[in-house]
């Protein structure tokens, strides 16, 4: 479960950055005061244009960045006071995740295993399950900077789910992916649906947030414009599909 | 933790041909191209100018004085062709356009200042950019010299010996050691540093920088180890990566000396081995590894803070010479570590090892250079931390 409270996020502005977005202003709010909640076996979608604050949000739940207020609630732990713990119950993955090329998906997935304190034992069991299920045995001894990118995404799948988290964090997990390599992605968010586990993601594609979400918000210059489950923000639809609605929920907020 | 992260930077770091290149393989093959190089086209020169058949144009009377003198010496000297010339104008228009080497202008009274016992007048004409000549001139002039005073003197019945009042004899006390160490010791730890940075360079440009623009950084951050794990994981890979360099540049020296017969004097060969004697290169490493501590602890915050791999290198390889010129200072022959010296970074840890080599070391002011390198190795990595914990600079 993630329970978030009153999350906001300020960053400091540089003066190149100031100078960049035309601004006097010191800060800039990314997130701001915004609360959801996601629940154990269902899936979450954070929805939001580009610039929305959406991967900011993401970096907070998986503890990358502090928040500037707020609370994070990550499976009954407090992740702002205690990310260290907060960490071994997420897996994280992004559609922009490098991986280290110059490692092979064994050391690679061995690494993480050891990084997530998970057993030698319990590493070779999950590395043989998850080997199994996305069919990665023939290139496990290749150097990942040879592989091709559909190939890369399982790996990056595998070294997101070795410790077999409780929680799954994917901030824009298709971005930049063809839809073959993208399907892996799916079928993972809907595995880890079947398995119990609490799922968060973001995205702005409609299709993808049809097809698996169960609970949705809408974000957009920081602030929440929605947030409920798929079956209240399609009986409050107030235009033909569910593109057209996020956009015209956007630009309501911005008229506003 | 800290381990599990350095074996997996080590492992990646050795699987980069870049860094392997600037850390292993450069420094072991620099000194013995280098000594090879000098050597051979030392050796061929010094052949080549001692074997040389020069030709001496001479501007003197009939009969004269000096192409004599000239045609008896030896030619174990030189070989040597002699020409005659009337005048210097046309003398030394053929010295411009080398076909002479050398020209003599004796003048037509010469004789007569012989004659007189008064100093004789010569003038030597020589190309300045023909190495060797000027030297030549003087092997040949110094040799017809003492000829013609140990005439001088048996003309007028003295003993060589009435002409020299004092006898002075100069004792040297200080030990081969000691000057080795005094006057060229400087060089050993102005090698370490200069391939220490070097070899620290890559790696923490490569661990820090390129993981940010690679973009997997963030999947580390969310693992659940202390960033000051990772950041010490990280950090000795680029120190290690920077003793490996300066101990490989080290190595490739020792072995060029060895092998290649860098040192021909076999009196200096033993005080070399004398010097590089076990305890010398604990002793030495001591002093150097909160150096490259240092390096690492100054080189990682602008990693940290770079966003492109173009941009650090950008900023660290001028660095280099900051680093580096201090080094060079500890090089100068009189330079002493004293009470300030022992103060200032990287030159102290030069003198200490000038000290150290030459065997005259203040164990006092040693430790005072240690303590401050230590110091500022401390507040590096401490700045480190600090950058390495500030998420805007770890996350692009």
């Amino acid at each position: 479960m993630i329970q978030v409270s009153n999350l906001s996020k300020t960053f400091d502005l540089t003066r190149q950055q100031r100078k960049e977005l035309n601004t006097e202003e010191r800060t800039a709010l990314a997130v701001d005061n915004i609360s959801f909640r996601c629940e154990p076996g269902r899936i979450f979608s954070l929805l939001g244009p580009n610039g929305a604050g959406k991967t900011t949000t993401m970096r907070m739940l998986s503890t990358i960045y502090k928040p500037s207020a707020g609370e994070i609630i990550m499976g009954g732990t407090d992740a702002v006071k205690n990310p260290q713990e907060a960490r071994r119950k997420i897996g994280f993955l992004t559609g922009s995740t490098g991986l280290y090329a110059r490692l092979t998906p064994n050391e690679l997935i061995q690494y993480f295993g050891e990084l997530y304190g998970v057993s030698k034992d319990n590493i070779a069991k999950r590395k043989e399950h998850l080997y199994t299920l996305l069919d990665m045995h023939d290139f496990q001894n290749k150097r990942i900077g040879k592989l091709s990118t559909g190939m890369k995404q399982k790996v990056s799948i595998c070294r997101t789910m070795i410790h077999d988290p409780e929680i799954i964090v994917f901030d824009e997990p298709t971005s930049g992916l063809d839809v073959i390599t993208a399907e892996n992605i799916i079928h993972l968010i809907q595995n880890c649906k079947e398995q119990g586990k609490t799922v968060i993601f973001s995205s702005h594609i409609m299709s993808e947030v049809d097809l698996l979400c169960d609970d949705l918000a809408i974000i957009h210059k920081g602030e929440l414009l929605f947030s409920g489950t798929m079956n209240d923000f399609k009986g409050q639809m107030q235009t033909d599909n569910l593109t057209a609605e996020f956009i015209r929920i956007v630009h309501q907020s911005q008229n506003a | 933790m800290i381990f599990t992260i350095f074996k997996k930077e080590l492992k990646e770091t050795l699987r980069d041909r870049r860094t392997l290149m600037m850390m292993l393989v450069i420094p072991i093959l620099i000194f013995p191209i280098i000594i090879n190089i000098t050597s051979s086209v030392s050796s061929s020169f010094q052949e080549d100018a001692a074997t040389k058949k020069i030709k001496i144009g001479i501007v003197e009377s009939k009969n004269g004085f000096l192409a004599k003198e000239l045609s008896q010496l030896p030619e174990a000297l030189g070989k040597k062709e002699l020409v005659t010339y009337a005048d210097t104008t046309r003398l030394i228009k053929d010295l411009k356009k080398d076909k002479i080497q050398l020209g003599a202008y004796v003048s037509a009274n010469f004789q007569l200042h012989v004659d007189s016992m008064i100093p004789a007048p010569v003038v030597l004409f020589f190309n300045a950019t023909d190495l060797g000549m000027q030297e030549r001139a003087q092997g040949y002039m110094s040799i017809i010299e003492q000829k013609m005073q140990v005439e001088r003197f048996n003309k007028l019945n003295i003993s060589q010996e009435k002409t020299q009042p004092i006898v002075s004899e100069y004792r040297n006390i200080a030990s081969d050691k000691e000057m080795i160490g005094k006057l060229a010791g400087g060089f050993l730890p102005y090698i370490f540093i200069a391939f220490c940075f070097m070899g620290c360079m890559y790696p923490a440009i490569d661990l820090f920088t390129g993981e940010k623009e690679r973009g997997t950084i963030e999947t580390l951050l969310t693992t659940p180890v202390p960033r000051w794990q990772i950041l010490f994981g990280k950090m000795g890979v680029v120190v290690l990566s920077g003793l490996l360099a300066a101990s490989a540049a080290l190595f490739g020296l020792f072995m060029s000396i060895e092998t290649l017969n860098g040192i021909d004097n076999a009196e200096l060969m033993a005080v070399v081995h004398s010097i590089l004697s076990p305890s010398f290169i604990v002793l030495l490493y001591c002093l150097l590894i909160p150096l490259t501590v240092f390096f690492a602890g100054v080189m990682i915050p602008i990693a940290v803070y770079a966003k492109t791999f173009k941009e650090a290198q950008s900023i660290i390889t001028p660095l280099n010479i900051v680093m580096v010129i201090p080094a060079m200072v500890g090089l100068f022959p009189g330079v002493e570590l004293n009470g300030l010296t022992a103060c200032i970074p990287v030159v102290n840890i030069v003198l200490s090892t000038k000290e150290l080599i030459a065997g005259t070391l203040d164990p006092l002011l040693v430790a005072l250079s240690f303590i401050v390198m230590t110091i500022l190795a401390v507040l590096a990595v401490f700045i480190s931390y600090r950058r390495f914990d500030k998420e805007s600079n770890v996350v692009l």
